[in-house]
């Protein structure tokens, strides 16, 4: 037939690389602060509540996008529970009063700029909101590592392993 | 075999050239990377413009007042229950069926055997009771407001902290600034005019190594003199209050962005006003 396969198209288009799953979270190179140079700097945001705390950090995140600085990383860190336990007044039992929760947001920068960061640094004390606390300091691996939840099992096989050598 | 040495006499030439041109460009770039000596035409000085941050949110505008109640009305409509109100519907309803004529306790008690003595309203009750027990401070306060020389006045906006320095023959208001001496950065210097004037001691941050802002004042011909120095340079650097408010020192002030047209000469406030955020 002279018309066979004539509405074929799909082998015109590039071809794709099988998409594999999700691969194990990897860190992206931390740059060391020199004399000269600002390194990597992380900016965490951290408050009781995670409406004000997620548009805070979404909120620094354009404002470094709009004054191009580079952002490597916007992520959030695990939510902590703190149990406020209050004295009985006749007796010696604590009783749970309250469950607070810290919820945590970290903007990580990769570089910033020597004349640009006092003004950055004014725009974001200047708009930060009540009840909500704001540190920017060098990000470093240990601030990496804090993303993942700690695994008793298996630590305490590695463990059992290690003694047994 | 001519054009070829041709070629190499002005290859010869444009390198010596070059390589002239480098060792006085290199000479020139040594002799400004030494230190500056003090007796310059232009006299270095480091400022610190110390900034008190807002310390609560402005009060809402009649319109944004309205929008936030209804939109926070429409959230409270449209959301679900939590599960301290849903046990305070269970409680009221099992308080209306133990009230009713035909309640037999033994049938209908066996699930609540070993119900908690202390019912959900009583849980409301008593945090009401503590609730009442807290007392906020007014927002606003008048007369504390007026007074300049106060670090927790109008804690709805960010305050500038000046000094009154003696500058030639007059006092004038200025932000604090020492003169720069060799060997240290601007940004030390900027730290050093804070620490070294006895009512500025704070515990404060400096927002970068970068300064913000410049100010040139040329010294008039008269007074220019001997010593060649022909005026003077100011580097602003930014910091911010940290920590507990400063006690009122002698011949300070924390003035708002505003007010600063009532210390500061034109001029000065004309190269102050750009770094300073009013947002």
């Amino acid at each position: 037939m002279p018309t066979h396969g004539i509405g074929r198209w799909k082998y015109l288009l590039p071809k794709e690389a099988p998409r594999k799953k999700r691969d194990r979270l990897q860190m992206k190179q931390i740059r060391a602060a020199t004399d000269t140079e600002y390194g990597s700097l992380s900016v965490k945001v951290s408050g009781y509540d995670m409406t004000v705390v997620e548009h805070y950090s979404q909120y620094i995140h354009n404002l470094c996008n709009r004054l191009r600085i580079r952002v490597a990383e916007s992520y959030a860190l695990p939510t902590k529970t703190t149990a406020v336990m209050l004295m009985q007044e006749q007796g010696t039992k604590m009783y749970v009063d309250a469950l607070l929760k810290t919820h945590e947001r970290i903007v990580q920068i990769s570089s910033m700029n020597a004349t640009l960061c006092p003004t950055f640094m004014d725009v974001v004390l200047q708009n930060q909101p009540e009840g909500v606390e704001l540190t920017v300091k060098e990000h470093a691996e240990r601030d990496f590592l804090e993303r993942f939840k700690a695994r008793p099992q298996l630590e305490g096989l590695m463990a059992q392993v290690n003694q047994r050598d | 075999m001519a054009a070829g040495r041709c070629f190499h006499q002005v290859f010869r030439l444009s390198v010596s050239a070059g390589g002239a041109a480098a060792g006085r460009t290199g000479i020139r770039r040594s002799s400004g990377a030494a230190a500056q000596h003090a007796a310059g035409p232009w006299r270095l000085l480091g400022a610190a413009c110390v900034q008190r941050l807002a310390v609560i949110s402005e009060e809402r505008r009649p319109m944004e007042g309205r929008f936030s109640e209804l939109m926070h009305q429409m959230e409270l409509e449209r959301s679900l229950m939590s599960d301290h109100e849903l046990r305070l519907l269970d409680d009221k309803k099992k308080l209306k069926r133990r009230q009713a004529v035909d309640y037999d306790s033994e049938e209908e008690d066996d699930e609540d055997r070993d119900q908690d003595i202390i019912l959900t309203q009583d849980l409301e009750d008593a945090w009401e009771q503590r609730r009442k027990l807290f007392h906020t401070q007014p927002r606003v306060q008048g007369d504390v407001d007026v007074r300049v020389e106060r670090p927790d006045r109008w804690l709805t906006e960010p305050l500038v902290l000046l000094t009154q320095q003696e500058v030639g023959a007059d006092k004038l208001w200025l932000l604090p600034q020492t003169p720069w001496e060799a060997g240290e950065t601007l940004k030390t210097t900027a730290q050093r005019a804070l620490s070294s004037t006895p009512g500025l001691e704070m515990q404060t941050v400096f927002l970068g190594s970068a300064p913000c802002g410049l100010y040139k004042y040329r010294l008039p011909r008269a007074v220019r003199g001997s010593e060649g120095v022909t005026g003077v340079k100011v580097f602003f650097f930014k910091a911010v209050l940290r920590g507990a408010l400063p006690p009122p020192g002698p011949s300070s002030i924390w003035a708002r962005k505003s007010e600063l047209k009532d210390y500061l000469k034109p001029s000065y406030l004309d190269k102050i006003r750009p770094f300073l955020l009013d947002l």
